[in-house]
Parts: structure tokens; C-alpha cells; sequence
């Protein structure tokens, strides 16, 4: 049965996920990475999730792109049908933490890549990436390969390659989490940019509260491992959002609220790796 | 342009060592007056080379081929191991001991049974050559192809790629590297496997040539053909340096 949620007044779920656990190991030795997650994201809707580190929020992701059964408890429900054995694989855009650029394919044809595997011809992949570099700031970088890029480039190279591949849900595991402050608050905005233009369904993984709530229609927190979901908050600030939004009380608010619920999750992750 | 004047840049020192080498070769069998059976000048060597320069050519025409041949032939067969051990895991647990077994011994020790499986002619050299390149090539080949991380893989399936997909947009190309080192000892090792199988038993070849040479005391002619295997072999090292840019650009 479907949750309540899945009937929202939106219409039926994008993506629901249905008391979904993951538990890795048998007997004695078994651990629980994902326990018991009831998660729906609507159309064009832009979801964060924070958590401590080590929470299993990657082990959710790889089972929502179809890289990882869940248990057979729960299920993974998407567009209203649910999925199994790896039934996601190709119907999810999918971009994991590292940019995993090839090294022997040029900017460009990193990122036409998911065209090729579609099966789309390399010209015509070309020509549908090469009219988006100007928006992704990479015009001219065409010919380039990844090891001549700036880390921020690399990461925008990746998305790009993400965006072709043309699917209304992107998953996107904490894409900015390895630049630096000014770069990373760059992309931010940038993203959303995009975003708006592009009009997607994101689910974003981040481990940076102000991230979360920055970009997020609903911030959405994962406990400790066992990673479960504690709370979901949604986000009214106006969009469009720029850089200023930040410092506004409203923003504080949501922001010492998050901060207290993800510190007290944190400690218990800190208290856990004590004790063991 | 610019590759022509770094080409000349790293050769320059390797030619002029080379000819200092020679010079002190020559100078100091002249000293000591070493009697060419032990120790020939490289003016003699250089002489004889010309003055049989049909008969060494020939010989080196052969050998040249059997060896390329060989090499294709091994590598080939490597790399299609190599894919199909990936395809089909059990098939390389069963076999990659087996693979190192056999690897362990030198291929020339195999060359008196190719001899008799192939006979004396240009089938035997070729069959050896393969068995010298063949298994560097798989091993190297293997190596590589699991080398793409976990991660890689997935972002691959995510996109939906199938099975081989995956093998040939990024196993492959991520194996070059390790393949192209297992290309150049692989070459490296079926020359010598060609040569040492041709003094052992054949109608034509430089190996050939050394070994009649050497029986009928003709020690100018078993140095001028070693010469001109070594001028062979540095001519197929400059094609697999070149191969190594060609499928291994981004490095």
C-alpha cells in the first residue's frame, strides 16, 4: 500500500520510497546501513538530504539510481510503478560524488557519453553537448581533457554529462563537495539557474546545511547509522535565491533548527565510533 | 616541427654514445691487438655486414617476419583471453593458474616440441614467437581491464550500458596503458623466442645465420648478422613507441 504522502495534492509521486531498508552481512555480523525510509519527492521538486557522515545516505542513492536491490521489505516506487532488479538502471540520471571524467576522452565527449551509450550517433551527441557549453561556462574547452581543468570545471563537466542524459529525475551525491567555499557557492547558483531553466526533479545529497537549505524546496535529515529519516522541512523562502538569502532571519531560523537536529545526530554517530 | 627537434634532442646522445662505444671498441682491440675470434673490430664487423649484406638482409627479412607475425598472432590470441576471462570470471579462476604455470618457464625451453609440432620452417618460429607474447599480453591485459573502480563501472550502468558497453567505452581504453607494457615486452620477448628457435632448427633466418656461421668458424659473420639483429630490433622499438602514443594519447 501506498503511503498518504504519494496522494499529495501535487499528484501522484515522482519517486516514493516505501519502507525501504538495506542491511549488509548475515547473523552476528550483519549491519544495517538504511532502515525503514518513507520518502516521496513530487515533480520538478528539489529535495536535499543532509545527514552525518556515514549515515548510508550513498547506500539510499545507489539504490535509488538501481545500482543496489533494496531489501525485499520495502520498495522503491517510481512514476507510480515499483521497481525491481535493477529495473532504474538507465531510467535515472545519476551523478556520484567524483566527476569520473575519462581521462582519454576529450570535455566534449566526456560528455556525450551517456547519448553514446543510448545509442545516438557521435555526431549528433556532439552537436546537442556543444550547444549547451556556453550555459555550463566550458565554451571553449571543447577539445580539452579533464586533467587540464580546474576542480570546478571537472565538476561541471560531470553535470553536463548528467544533464544530456535527458531523464526528469537527477540524483546528485555531493557534487560540490570537494571545491572551495567561493567555487562551491558559485555552483550553487548556478545550478539553480540551470534548474530553472531545465525544470527537473533533483534529489541532492549534501553534508553542508546551508547547502541543503539554499537550494532545497525540503530539506530532508537522515539520522545516524542506521540511517533513517528523521524530519522533512520544507523551504519557503522566494525563489529566484541568490547569494544574499543566506544571511536573512527567515533562513537563520530553518538554519538553527536543522544545525541542533543534525549536531545531536552527529554526536550519536561520535558517541557509536567511542564506544566500539 | 617541434616533435621532429625533441625527437633529434633525446636521440642525439643515444647515437653518440653509441659511436663513442665503438670508437673505444675499435681503438682498443687495435692496442691490444685482440684476435677477432674473440674479439673483432666493429671496422671488420661493419665490413663483413656490407660485404654479406644480401645474405644477412634475407636473413633478417625472415626472422623480422616471423617475429611480427608471432607478436600479432600472440596478441591476438592474449587479448582475446583477456576478454573473455572478463566476460566469464570463472573461466580466469580456472585458468590463470594454469596461464603462470606455463608463464614461469622460459617459451625457449618449448622450442625443440614446437620444432616438432610445426617443423623447421616459418610456422614453428611463428608459434613460438605467439607463445612468448600471448601471456605477457593476457596477463597485462587483465590487469588493466579491472582496473576501472567500482564507481566508474556504476556510473556506467546507470546510464544503462550493457555488459559489453561497459568492456568496450571504458574497460578497454582504460586498459591501454597496461596493455601497451605488455605489447613491448611481449615484442621484446618473441624476437629473442624467434631467433633462439631459428638456431635451433631452420631453413633461413639470422638465427640460422649465427648458427652456421659459428660451426663453420666464421666469427665476422655471427657478429655482423648479432649487428644487424640489433639494428632489427631498435627499428621494431621505434614502431611500438610510436604505437604507445598513438593508443595512449592523453597521457
Amino acid at each position: 500500500m501506498l503511503d498518504k504522502r504519494a496522494e499529495g495534492a501535487s499528484g501522484p509521486a515522482h519517486l516514493q520510497l516505501v519502507n525501504v531498508w538495506k542491511r549488509f552481512g548475515e547473523g552476528e555480523r550483519q549491519t544495517v546501513a538504511v532502515r525503514n525510509v518513507d520518502l516521496a519527492i513530487q515533480p520538478g521538486e528539489f529535495v536535499t538530504l543532509i545527514g552525518p557522515s556515514g549515515c548510508g545516505k550513498s547506500t539510499l542513492f545507489n539504490m535509488i539510481a538501481g545500482l543496489l536491490p533494496p531489501d525485499p521489505d520495502g520498495s522503491v516506487v517510481f512514476k507510480g510503478q515499483p521497481q525491481q532488479d535493477g529495473a532504474l538502471l538507465g531510467k535515472i540520471a545519476f551523478m556520484p560524488q567524483r566527476d569520473l571524467l575519462f581521462p582519454w576522452r576529450t570535455v566534449l565527449d566526456n560528455a556525450t557519453l551517456a547519448l553514446e551509450v543510448e545509442g545516438m550517433s557521435k555526431k549528433a551527441a556532439r552537436q546537442k553537448a556543444e550547444a549547451l557549453f556556453p550555459e555550463f561556462g566550458l565554451k571553449g574547452f571543447e577539445k580539452h581533457y579533464p586533467q587540464q581543468l580546474s576542480g570546478g570545471m571537472r565538476q561541471r563537466v560531470a553535470l553536463m554529462r548528467t544533464f544530456l542524459f535527458e531523464r526528469d529525475l537527477i540524483l546528485l551525491d555531493e557534487p560540490f563537495g570537494a571545491l572551495d567555499a567561493l567555487t562551491r557557492s558559485m555552483m550553487q547558483r548556478w545550478l539553480l539557474d540551470i534548474w530553472a531553466k531545465h525544470k527537473r526533479t533533483v534529489l541532492f545529497i549534501t553534508h553542508d546545511i546551508d547547502e541543503a537549505i539554499f537550494l532545497g524546496d525540503k530539506v530532508v535529515v537522515m539520522t545516524a547509522r542506521p540511517g533513517t529519516i528523521k524530519c522533512e522541512e520544507t523551504i519557503t523562502l522566494p525563489r529566484p535565491r541568490d547569494a544574499s538569502v543566506v544571511t536573512t532571519q527567515e533562513f537563520m531560523a530553518i538554519k538553527r533548527k536543522l544545525l541542533a537536529i543534525v549536531e545531536e545526530e552527529s554526536m550519536k554517530t561520535f558517541a557509536a565510533a567511542g564506544a566500539a | 616541427m617541434a616533435s621532429r627537434l625533441s625527437f633529434l634532442r633525446s636521440a642525439l646522445p643515444v647515437a653518440a654514445a653509441l659511436i663513442g662505444l665503438l670508437l673505444l671498441w675499435q681503438l682498443g682491440a687495435m692496442l691490444f691487438d685482440v684476435p677477432t675470434y674473440i674479439l673483432p673490430r666493429p671496422g671488420a664487423i661493419v665490413a663483413t655486414a656490407i660485404e654479406k649484406a644480401g645474405l644477412l638482409g634475407s636473413g633478417l627479412w625472415i626472422t623480422s617476419v616471423e617475429a611480427v607475425l608471432g607478436f600479432f598472432v600472440g596478441t591476438l590470441i592474449g587479448l582475446a583471453a583477456a576478454v573473455l576471462m572478463i566476460l566469464a570470471p570463472p573461466l580466469e579462476v580456472a585458468l590463470i593458474p594454469l596461464v603462470i604455470v606455463i608463464n614461469s618457464v622460459p617459451s625457449i625451453a618449448f622450442v625443440p616440441l614446437v620444432l616438432i609440432w610445426f617443423g623447421l620452417g616459418i610456422g614453428s618460429k611463428v608459434a613460438i614467437g605467439a607463445l612468448a607474447v600471448s601471456f605477457v599480453v593476457l596477463l597485462n591485459a587483465l590487469a588493466g581491464l579491472k582496473r576501472p573502480e567500482a564507481d566508474a563501472i556504476n556510473l556506467m550502468r546507470s546510464f544503462g550500458a550493457s555488459r559489453l558497453g561497459i568492456l568496450w567505452r571504458l574497460q578497454l581504453p582504460a586498459a591501454m596503458p597496461s596493455i601497451v607494457t605488455g605489447l613491448r615486452v611481449g615484442l621484446a620477448r618473441s624476437t629473442i623466442a624467434v631467433i633462439v628457435a631459428e638456431m635451433m632448427g631452420a631453413y633461413a633466418g639470422i638465427g640460422q645465420i649465427i648458427y652456421q656461421s659459428t660451426a663453420q668458424v666464421d666469427y665476422l659473420t655471427v657478429w655482423a648478422a648479432v649487428f644487424v639483429a640489433s639494428l632489427g630490433s631498435l627499428v621494431l622499438y621505434g614502431v611500438l613507441v610510436a604505437i604507445d602514443r598513438k593508443l595512449v594519447w592523453w597521457r
